[in-house]
């Protein structure tokens, strides 16, 4: 088809216009309980921090990261949600939370099945530690 | 070994750990240390019943396990402290069972977290966790 190294590149150029060159594969992961452990995280570490405790705040962050780098390259908005009022109501939402991920954990297949339990855990104990 | 066996495993060496522990402590250290050992003691009766429920043969303690001879509070703290940390790593690892399996070390995973923290927190560490019992 492309008997000159111009024909090639022209060839070339062409097709990546008209939208035929292969791009680089990524695979998408699109996954409610991920999104719903997310919007939850991001929900914790804001009421931790308002709060001040910036260690439990830390720890939220940190699954905030692993959570959105497993939904990339989907992009999940942030939903506002209302900050607790104070350490009993944030121990609940921990409560409440960690119920959340333990559930995502027993229906999940094994492939997020630790994620999950390392999220109901960790909530479990700053619920614990704010009781 | 199963991952109930190992979760039975690290639960009867931490009551043998307690069990020498718990005498080299003082204040709330040790009381928070008597509340944890009596947890793990309901953790292992719960397990037995398990067994049993499932007509399965239960992995037997240990006469003894091996750490360091304890002369102080710090020792038994640190002790207690990796005791914790492990009986919370052994749970986790049954995470990726089978369903019916998975949600009976769910339950003794949190609770080992929850342990751990409060652990952590009567000897003056910082609790928070995000991975409780990932390996390092």
């Amino acid at each position: 088809m492309f008997t000159t190294r111009r024909g090639l590149l022209v060839g070339a150029a062409v097709l990546a216009a008209a939208g035929c060159t292969r791009e680089k594969a990524q695979i998408i992961i699109s996954d409610a309980d991920l999104t719903a452990a997310l919007h939850t995280a991001r929900a914790l570490a804001q009421g931790a921090e308002a709060l001040g405790y910036s260690d439990i705040a830390q720890d939220h962050l940190a699954h905030v990261s692993t959570l959105e780098r497993l939904l990339r390259p989907g992009k999940v908005g942030e939903v506002e949600a209302a900050l607790p009022a104070d350490a009993t109501a944030l121990a609940e939402a921990e409560r409440t939370g960690s119920a959340e991920a333990a559930e995502a954990c027993l229906k999940t297949g094994t492939k997020y099945a630790v994620l999950f339990g390392e999220l109901a855990a960790s909530r479990a104990a700053h619920a614990a530690v704010l009781a | 070994m199963t991952a109930t066996d190992d979760g039975l495993a690290a639960e009867y060496a931490a009551i043998y750990a307690y069990g020498a522990a718990t005498v080299h402590l003082d204040g709330d250290p040790r009381w928070v240390a008597e509340s944890l050992e009596a947890e793990h003691r309901s953790r292992r009766d719960a397990l037995l019943d398990y067994y049993d429920a499932n007509g399965l043969d239960a992995p037997p303690a240990l006469a003894g396990y091996d750490f360091e001879p304890l002369t102080d509070a710090e020792g038994a703290q640190q002790l207690l402290l990796e005791v914790e940390a492990n009986v919370t790593t052994v749970w986790r690892a049954g995470l990726g069972s089978e369903p019916e399996v998975r949600e009976l070390c769910l339950d003794m995973y949190i609770d080992a977290a929850v342990a751990l923290a409060r652990w952590r927190i009567a000897i003056g560490s910082a609790a928070a966790d995000p991975w409780p019992g990932r390996p390092e």
